[in-house]
């Protein structure tokens, strides 16, 4: 099967200076992104998602820095540039970002239309007039209705999910070749959430972009991504298709995370709880790092690393759970037939039909 | 009309909220009206903005109320209360915060804000009883007796919000507002927090006003659901009935909008949009009426004819699907 | 392979770890003054700097003691041959126009001047801070005191304070209290708008839902987040009244002739700019020294002070 690789990370290894400590918080990760698809990274905060993708931009914090490994992206290592204006020619106009907070992004100072065709006169090298017709029909891309009166107008005047909007429409200016979003619609309410989401779904398709999704909620990753990247302490501990992921894990951290869900839970009883909380960089990590959370962990897991272990051609587990000397587990109980039960939530019956009988 | 014989422990009566901002009125609540009944879990769900927080907050008395009534076991309590009206009410009533990093004192120690609500009111004979109040509070939220003097920020979200929780139980509090306690926090630590407060539930025979905005995990905590737009309650039902038999247009929109953890069902669903604007408000004004029991919808006539419609047909559906 | 040794038939036995083991913070303790003492001494211009300032200060407040410098002491006037010596091994900073050791005199007259400024600094720290702290809190406050601000602050400074001193005479404790007397409003307005900026944060609204007072809110949640703005308004005012003090005593309202400060020192040599230049240079030196060198340790203090810069 021919696969096109847009942009290939291999080996890449991430230290943070702290308190005049070095912590890692990458490690040793490796991931291809194939060209149009959408990969969902999923993880908790401080699992290091946000900080792996940083790297695509040349964005980390100061104190931050890659000490190992290799970015491949248009066949140029990335990973080493370290001049600023080098970056330019990739951040925003290659491979572009939204983040959670649309603020952060957008200048409080300068009118939406402003800032649209800042970056299409910058990158496109378009004329005044050409990018303001241009930032106006991309306005009308993003769902922003009567763009043209609206140009003029302060990000202060937009509401969340608007401003989220522009975002967007400022990232897609350039005709990035991946979009990164990270956390998009964490800080939106639901019904804005499912917007946007739509949103970007349609957008990926007309544009044609890579679309990286960084989220924790299981909910978005099912409905957006091809491809889902579970993140733990600085590693990709599973990885496979959309239906892999949700209905076939191997990883007891997938598990975990899959079993807690609020939709699974009977009303009255124990919700099932990952124990304990996620290692901070400060900790050393032996072995698993989830071992010490795992209903599974097995002597070895606190002792070495497990490999990735190959369950199907795109489906990939990091737990020595796969070894064939280990044990033979089956995913807990909660969620087996998860879709069965899913479509049951959907449909199930209300107290009504009850108090007719 | 309902004839319960559940205690009703808080009762809230066309309560009204506003804020003056620049001499401009801005009305956050509008005739709001519910009860909840001791030893229930009663959600109220709205988006940013609908009011939610700031009824949470009027209950507490972080808000001023313009209008209406907020009574606590037959007493009224959004007036001036006396010394000792107030710490019985801040022993009874107490909060727990959405955001664990912006809701503790980071420049305190874990102790000092684990016993703040202690040391107000003198909750102690001594210091021996303090620190074993202190600690068993930590206790009870799985964190270590050496956490005591550690800061804030030095604790993962999770945990702090556990210390969130452990400082309202020290408390020994009788109604809990929770507004918002998981949505800041990890899919995986999520979990944690609703156990710790059902086990509390459970133990102490809480009552609980959860604040979300999540309609799944309100749908395993509560018992009854009300449904907030725009300072306005649109819908109250019991859990399973609004699940079921979702009326109102703006409670169906939100139902949808929530994304399902399952790829094929979401991979497969069309989005509705609620557009007020869009809707026919013909006829008189709406008012929150009862259309079946225990369910209440804010319509009028007209609409509720339409719903009754409805609603007749989900229960015809649902039979089908059960003989199928 | 190594790592194949270490695998071995109990490798793949399950095995539980104690639940509490994932809780345990591993991080170093943190300690607030600790991290603020760690970062300020990693700037090596601010060790240089806090030891001129200890130096200053040790010179004005001891050497005057030894010297027993009397500024009206003018035992030399009728010998000139002491008058506009050059700084040599005897007399470091020259003599004067009266025969008047030029460095007992600066250090006497720095310690005056730095007396004059911390004090001021101290009243005006104290009250605005406390004022501040009200007046941030209480929207009733707020509605006097934003009138008083608008008035005072709408009459010049320099103004007020010739005024106060021209009515109540020169002397020491006139001058601080003219240069504090309406100087601790913009303390207080600085603290109000930093008040108003965190008083709605939900750890205060937590605070008040568990019965804290509102002078507890103030003194235990709002003051230590003030900590890193006070030493900054602090290393800002000890200079602006030392300035302060040479200006007015260079217009002719400060101090009298009956004591030294820096302010007289360099308003009387100024004269002498160009027949004796060290009389007018070595002075203003020294009371550029000292601005410079506490501006700096009272910036670098104010960065460590700050939580944020704690991390790296």
């Amino acid at each position: 099967m021919e696969k096109n690789i847009i942009l290939s990370v291999k080996d890449l290894e991430v230290k943070f200076k702290v308190r005049d400590r070095e912590l890692t918080a990458i490690r040793n990760v490796s991931l291809d992104f194939e060209e149009g698809k959408v990969v969902a990274i999923v993880g908790e905060s401080g699992s290091g998602k946000s900080v792996f993708t940083k790297t695509f931009t040349g964005m980390l914090d100061i104190n931050g820095r890659i000490s190992n490994g290799e970015i491949y992206f248009e066949g140029k290592d990335i990973s080493k540039i370290t001049d600023d204006k080098d970056w330019e020619q990739i951040r925003g106009k290659k491979i572009a970002t939204v983040f959670q907070d649309p603020m952060t992004s957008l200048n409080p100072v300068r009118t939406i239309g402003y800032q649209i065709s800042e970056v299409i006169i910058k990158h496109q090298g378009k004329s005044k007039e050409e990018a303001k017709q241009i930032a106006i029909e991309l306005m009308e891309k993003v769902g922003i209705k009567d763009a043209a009166n609206r140009y003029d107008e302060y990000p202060f005047m937009y509401s969340g999910g608007m401003r989220q909007r522009i975002v967007i429409a400022i990232a897609l200016a350039c005709r990035p070749k991946i979009l990164i979003c990270d956390e998009p619609t964490t800080a939106l309410d639901v019904t804005i959430q499912a917007q946007i989401i739509e949103l970007i779904k349609e957008l990926a398709k007309e544009y044609e972009f890579t679309t990286i999704y960084i989220t924790h909620d299981l909910g978005v990753v099912a409905n957006v991504a091809d491809i889902v990247a579970v993140m733990y302490a600085g590693q990709i501990v599973e990885y496979g298709l959309v239906e892999e992921i949700f209905y076939n894990p191997q990883h007891p951290y997938t598990w975990g995370l899959l079993s807690s869900l609020p939709q699974l839970g009977e009303k009255g009883d124990e919700l099932f709880a990952i124990k304990g909380t996620p290692p901070s960089l400060f900790q050393e990590i032996k072995g698993d790092g989830f071992a010490p959370r795992s209903e599974y962990s097995m002597k070895i897991d606190f002792e070495l690393e497990p490999p990735m272990f190959k369950v199907s051609d795109t489906h990939y587990a990091k737990t020595w759970l796969l070894d064939p000397r280990a044990p033979k587990v089956e995913k807990p109980k909660t969620i087996q037939n998860l879709h069965e039960k899913m479509l049951a939530l959907t449909s199930k019956g209300g107290v009504y039909s009850d108090r007719d009988k | 009309m309902t004839e319960t014989n559940r205690e009703v422990l808080l009762d809230v009566k066309n309560l009204e909220v506003t804020f003056t901002n620049n001499r401009k009125k801005f009305r956050a609540v509008k005739d709001v009206s519910f009860q909840i009944y001791k030893g229930e879990t009663f959600a109220l769900v709205g988006e940013s903005g609908s009011g939610k927080t700031t009824i949470g907050r009027a209950i507490i008395g972080l808000n001023e109320t313009s209008d209406g009534d907020i009574i606590y076991k037959g007493k009224k309590i959004n007036c001036k209360l006396s010394k000792e009206e107030s710490k019985e009410m801040t022993r009874n009533i107490q909060m727990i915060f959405q955001d664990p990093a912006a809701s503790l004192n980071e420049r305190a120690t874990i102790s000092y804000c684990i016993a703040e609500g202690l040391d107000n009111y003198k909750l102690y004979k001594d210091e021996t009883e303090r620190q074993q109040k202190i600690d068993a509070a930590l206790e009870s939220v799985g964190l270590l007796p050496e956490h005591k003097s550690r800061y804030p920020h030095e604790f993962s979200g999770g945990q702090r919000q556990r210390v969130g929780v452990a400082r309202a139980m020290v408390m020994e509090p009788e109604f809990i507002v929770a507004d918002e306690p998981i949505s800041a926090l990890d899919v995986s630590i999520r979990a944690q927090v609703l156990n710790l407060m059902n086990k509390f539930k459970i133990e102490r025979g809480l009552t609980y006003l959860f604040i979300a905005h999540d309609l799944s995990v309100v749908r395993y905590f509560s018992d009854r659901i009300a449904v907030i737009n725009k300072g306005r309650i649109v819908e109250i039902a019991p859990t399973e009935d609004l699940f079921a038999y979702p009326l109102h247009p703006y409670t169906r929109s939100l139902l949808q909008s929530v994304p399902m953890p399952d790829p094929r069902i979401e991979k497969n669903k069309e989005l509705i949009v609620y557009d007020e604007s869009k809707r026919d408000l013909s006829g008189e004004k709406p008012k929150l009426r009862e259309i079946v029991k225990d369910h209440y919808v804010f319509m009028n006539d007209r609409e509720k004819a339409e719903y009754e419609v409805q609603l007749q047909k989900m229960i015809e559906e649902r039979k089908q699907l059960k003989v199928g | 392979m190594s790592e194949e040794k270490l695998i071995n038939e109990d490798s793949f036995t399950f095995y539980k770890v104690d639940d509490s083991v994932s809780e345990v913070i591993s991080a170093p303790e943190y300690s607030y003054w600790k991290s603020v003492f760690k970062t300020f001494f990693s700037s090596k211009i601010a060790i240089i700097m806090l030891i001129i300032v200890a130096a200053v200060l040790l010179m004005s407040f001891i050497h005057p003691m030894i010297s027993g410098y009397d500024n009206q002491d003018m035992s030399n006037i009728n010998n000139p041959s002491e008058w506009f010596l050059r700084p040599s091994l005897k007399h470091p900073f020259g003599t004067d126009d009266v025969g008047r050791d030029l460095f007992d005199m600066v250090w006497a007259g720095a310690r005056t001047s730095l007396f004059i400024a911390i004090m001021a600094t101290v009243i005006t720290t104290v009250i605005g801070t406390i004022v501040g702290m009200f007046w941030g809190f209480s929207k009733k406050v707020d509605i006097v005191m934003i009138e008083v601000y608008n008035i005072i602050s709408n009459i010049p400074f320099t103004l007020i304070v010739m005024i106060i001193s021209f009515t109540l005479k020169a002397g020491i404790w006139q001058l601080i209290f003219a240069l504090s007397c309406t100087s601790w409003i913009s303390t207080a307005y600085f603290i109000r708008v930093q008040v108003m900026i965190i008083r709605d944060r939900e750890y205060n609204l937590a605070s008040r839902t568990l019965g804290s007072s509102t002078t507890k809110i103030i003194f235990h949640n709002i003051l230590p987040y003030l900590i890193s703005v006070l030493v900054t308004s602090i290393s800002r005012d000890v200079p602006h009244f030392i300035s302060y003090e040479v200006f007015l005593s260079f217009i002719g309202v400060g101090l009298t002739e009956r004591v030294a400060s820096l302010g007289r020192i360099v308003q009387t040599n100024a004269k002498y700019m160009q027949s004796a230049p060290y009389m007018f240079v070595l002075p203003v030196f020294v009371t550029a020294l000292i601005s410079i060198s506490l501006y700096i340790v009272g910036q670098t203090l104010a960065d460590a002070s700050d939580p944020r810069n704690h991390m790296i």
